[in-house]
């Protein structure tokens, strides 16, 4: 019930922000989100520290018949797979509305469309029945949609139909897999119930096909990539914070909750391909970061290329992988929704995102251009800092798996070094181009600090303790790979 | 019978009095009446036969009655204010009304040439109905066209009916079923095509879609949103009865014949509906497109498929009357001119988010209502699982997919254009508006009663 509350919480909060009166000020506007916005975080809070260490509890779970003849119902659940990114979606949906500093107009409809999506985000990760699931990954897709095309840039047009397109396309085929796995086996659409996989291996592999296409056209897994980085460069700042931080989850969790243990034999001849992706993704991400002029644009491609680490460890099929992709999926969202709320800061103060026009920001940005610091160290997978566990994690699974692709992997951590060392000399130390917004900037204000606040400290926070996530995580990683018959 | 005999009443109040108030409160008194009426008898579970087992009142027909009276009492509503102003409003609505009369009365024939008097019943006042706006030539010019096509169709029609009666020397479907068992005769099988290509026509499934964009763009906007979905929904009715009931042992014929029209019917519909630039016209070729998916399955009819065929097409006829004729009521709030949308998410958002609602659920988009159509299609494809229904399901897919791009163009000139300056002033409101937002929450929360429908539309089965 509690589970229920929390995804379906941010409906009421959006009910609420479309009823605002126009008249109403944009102060008394921000400060409703933010109350409502805290709401679904502080439940999620409050599951982690009463039950972390049984999610499965019946006060968190529900079954009931949706559509009794096709065995489709609304199940929800919580399980160690899906908590981490239950969690951060609601911190990140509460980060984003903390960060809509650039968002000036219609600012009522913004937050209730935000809302939409937080209903699709956490639901997603709470389900517990394929067409449930699908249903609240499809939630996501029109809010999103709209937030970009409405409340992006100037070429947010062509950015938002091209997202649009192409991860519809990839949702419309995997809804094929899923339909044609539920029926075949029953027709039973319970996760738990398919868990494991009863069909034979020549129809899993079949099915498999559609489903794992349609996820990783949403991760985005490499040669399916071109809608993101339009969209991710055309965004504002808060939106991207979702964008980046969960959405990509949606792909990566649909792997780990659905593909994996659902169709273990049918997965298993795409494996390779999928560790293949994972080490193209951190090295093409890498390489194309590296020439990037635009801020956030190196910051998106260095977004698609820790992306990989995630894929990596799914296809490890082996303990150490698997945890590290579980929690990779969360570091992933930390850091990069703490970058990019980073960059739309200094872009703000220093009136542009080129790199080549920055420069020298840590003298006048100390806390800005330090958190960027950290940012970027966490990406780079410093010891210390979270990324470094998850990442570590899965490539010692992918090694252990597939070793050219771990050492290509590893290989992927030194190109992430040089870029973002290189992006760091550019911006925040070295000389400072003679600018006239470059000289009057001035270092980032009290909202903007308690948006990437939270995020540095809890890439500290699981840097040092990662057992806080990992123990949460272990018993679901354990099912999965009974279901899959890894060790 | 009951409904019926209210519709009747009804008729009789339409021309005596002159007062328009009182005819319109007469109009939708009787739609409500209908629907409660086929509501209560279908919760009684009332199953009778009447004219010698020609006429028959099951679950099957009360469940599309309701579909009928529904989208009457909807066209009503939206018609009153339009027909109030020209002036014609008993001839317009009680047209409305003799449609409807048709559409409910189709859905019970069990005898073929009852259900061809049914069928021209419905639409001879619909040739009027489109022709109804005499100050526009287009609307001549749609009535015109589809009054011959309509003719045509019509005929074809007739002419299959009387060689199925020539090969099994009777129209009630139950000794049709006889002839149709074993290997099929010429005369029998060609009676069958014509009989399916006439039915192609009112449905307007290609290659005999032809009219359709023309008379709803030249129809008084009630009337279009009101052909789209009642006459539609009667024909899909009385096919699936002709076919189930009349020549179940035929059905390898003609579910590769359906399945061929399906997927043909599918890509003409969405390939043409991508160029318009007229969102009447759009809504038209996307009702081609929706004819297909749920003649996709009518492809499923067999084997294992067949229970969830029969459900899936009851619950697509659901799912579409309730978003088509929400889509349809916003261009008669809006405009038709794909650019008279532009900003009006700043302008009017309650309308907006509407129009966006109504275009999800036309793509398929969960939670909307659409998407479970679709997705029924696809269960039954899937049981189904045949050569022919696989391609039907991967084609529903792909146009799925291809619709994208007319759908969102609305949602993306509404939410991302800025107004179109001196665009004319907002027209009809009230009412329309009270529809709009109807249909539009029902659009939404359509899967919270998925699941009693369904129970509903397999109880209502032929089988």
């Amino acid at each position: 019930m509690i589970t229920t509350i929390t995804i379906f919480f941010p409906l009421v909060a959006a009910v609420v922000m479309l009823a605002f009166p126009r008249t109403a000020d944009a102060r008394t506007v921000r400060y409703t989100a933010l109350g409502l916005a805290a709401v679904p975080f502080l439940l999620t809070l409050y599951i982690y520290f009463r039950h972390r260490g049984d999610l499965g509890a019946p006060s968190l779970t529900q079954d009931v018949n949706w559509i009794e003849a096709l065995g489709i119902g609304y199940r929800v659940g919580l399980d160690g797979l899906g908590f981490g990114m239950f969690f951060l979606s609601a911190l990140l949906t509460l980060i984003a509305v903390v960060a809509s500093w650039d968002v000036r107009e219609n600012l009522k409809q913004y937050f209730g469309i935000l809302f939409i999506a937080e209903v699709g985000m956490l639901g997603v990760f709470a389900a517990q029945d394929l067409i449930l699931f699908y249903v609240f990954f499809e939630i996501t897709l029109i809010p999103m949609y709209l937030l970009v095309g409405v409340w992006g840039d100037e070429n947010r047009r062509p950015a938002a139909v091209k997202f649009f397109i192409y991860t519809f396309l990839g949702s419309t085929v995997m809804l094929a897999g899923f339909l044609a796995l539920g029926i075949l086996s029953g027709p039973n659409f319970s996760i738990d119930a398919l868990n494991g996989g009863g069909l034979p291996r020549g129809a899993q592999v079949a099915i498999a096909a559609p489903i794992l296409f349609g996820l990783l056209v949403k991760t985005p897994a490499v040669p399916l990539h071109s809608w993101l980085l339009d969209v991710y460069v055309s965004s504002p700042t808060s939106t991207n914070v979702v964008l980046s931080g969960i959405l990509p989850k949606l792909g990566t969790y649909g792997l780990l909750k659905v593909a994996l243990p659902l169709l273990p034999q049918g997965v298993e001849p795409y494996l390779p391909i999928i560790a293949a992706l994972g080490v193209v993704n951190i090295i093409y991400g890498s390489f194309v970061a590296f020439m990037q002029p635009d801020l956030k644009a190196l910051v998106a491609y260095s977004s698609i290329g820790t992306l990989g680490f995630i894929l990596l460890g799914v296809a490890s099929g082996n303990a150490v992988g698997l945890n590290g992709a579980v929690m990779q999926q969360v570091t992933h969202g930390l850091y990069s929704a703490l970058l990019f709320i980073l960059v739309g800061v200094i872009a703000s103060r220093a009136g542009t995102r080129n790199i080549r026009e920055l420069g020298g920001m840590a003298a006048r940005m100390p806390w800005a251009g330090g958190l960027l610091a950290l940012g970027a160290l966490a990406a780079m997978g410093m010891p210390g800092l979270a990324v470094f566990v998850s990442e570590f994690m899965s490539i010692m699974g992918g090694f252990v798996a597939y070793p050219i692709a771990g050492a290509l992997a590893a290989l992927g951590i030194i190109l992430s070094v040089m870029y973002l060392s290189y992006m760091l000399r550019r911006t925040i130390f070295g000389p400072a181009p003679e600018r006239p917004a470059l000289a009057a900037a001035t270092d980032a204000g009290p909202v903007e600090m308690s948006a990437v606040v939270p995020l540095a400290f809890l890439l500290v926070l699981l840097g040092i303790f990662p057992g806080l996530l990992i123990s949460v995580q272990r018993p679901a990683v354990e099912l999965l790979l009974a279901a899959i018959g890894g060790s | 019978m009951a409904f019926l005999f209210s519709m009747v009443v009804l008729m009789v109040g339409v021309f005596a009095p002159n007062s328009k108030g009182l005819v319109a409160g007469l109009a939708v008194l009787g739609a409500i009446s209908t629907f409660v009426t086929a509501a209560v008898l279908l919760a009684a579970g009332f199953e009778g036969e009447f004219l010698g087992n020609a006429y028959v009142v099951d679950a099957f027909a009360l469940y599309f009655k309701l579909i009928v009276a529904f989208s009457a009492l909807f066209a009503i509503l939206a018609a009153i204010r339009w027909s109030g102003r020209t002036g014609d409003a008993p001839e317009y609505l009680m047209l409305i009304l003799a449609v409807a009369v048709g559409a409910m009365m189709l859905v019970s024939m069990r005898d073929l040439f009852g259900l061809f008097v049914a069928i021209e019943l419905a639409t001879i006042p619909s040739y009027a109905l489109v022709a109804f706006d005499r100050r526009r030539r287009e609307s001549s010019e749609g009535g015109m066209k589809y009054l011959l096509t309509g003719v045509m169709a019509s005929s074809i029609l007739l002419y299959g009916i009387v060689l199925i009666y020539g090969a099994s020397g009777s129209a009630n479907l139950a000794d049709v079923g006889q002839a149709f068992s074993g290997s099929l005769s010429p005369v029998a099988l060609l009676g069958l095509v014509l009989l399916i290509s006439g039915f192609a026509f009112k449905l307007s499934a290609a290659p005999f879609h032809f009219w359709t964009p023309d008379a709803y763009q030249g129809a008084p906007t009630s009337a279009a949103a009101f052909l789209s979905v009642a006459p539609k929904a009667a024909t899909f009715a009385i096919l699936l009865r002709v076919l189930l009931e009349g020549m179940p042992d035929a059905a390898p014929t003609w579910t590769s014949v359906m399945a061929f029209l399906a997927v043909l019917t599918m890509f003409v519909g969405n390939l043409l509906a991508l160029r318009q630039r007229n969102v009447r016209r759009m809504l038209a070729y996307s009702s081609i497109a929706h004819s297909g998916y749920i003649l996709g399955a009518f492809a499923a009819l067999r084997g294992a498929g067949l229970d969830t065929a029969v459900q899936a097409v009851l619950i697509y006829m659901a799912a579409y009357t309730i978003m088509n004729l929400g889509a349809f009521f916003v261009i008669d709030l809006v405009g038709e001119d794909g650019k008279s949308f532009n900003g009006l998410f700043r302008s009017r958002p309650g309308v907006a988010a509407c129009m966006a609602v109504f275009m999800a659920a036309l793509v398929g988009i969960p939670p909307f209502s659409g998407f479970f159509g679709k997705a029924w299609v696809i269960f039954a494809g899937v049981q189904a699982a045949s050569a022919a229904t696989y391609i039907v399901v991967g084609a529903l897919v792909i146009n799925s997919v291809l619709s994208v791009p007319y759908y969102f163009g609305i949602i993306r000139n509404m939410f991302f254009e800025d107004p179109v300056t001196g665009a004319e002033e907002p027209k009809g409101t009230g009412i329309v508006l009270f529809c709009v937002y109807a249909l539009a929450i029902a659009t939404t929360v359509f899967g919270l009663f998925i699941g009693p429908l369904s129970a509903l539309a397999e109880r209502s089965g032929l089988l």
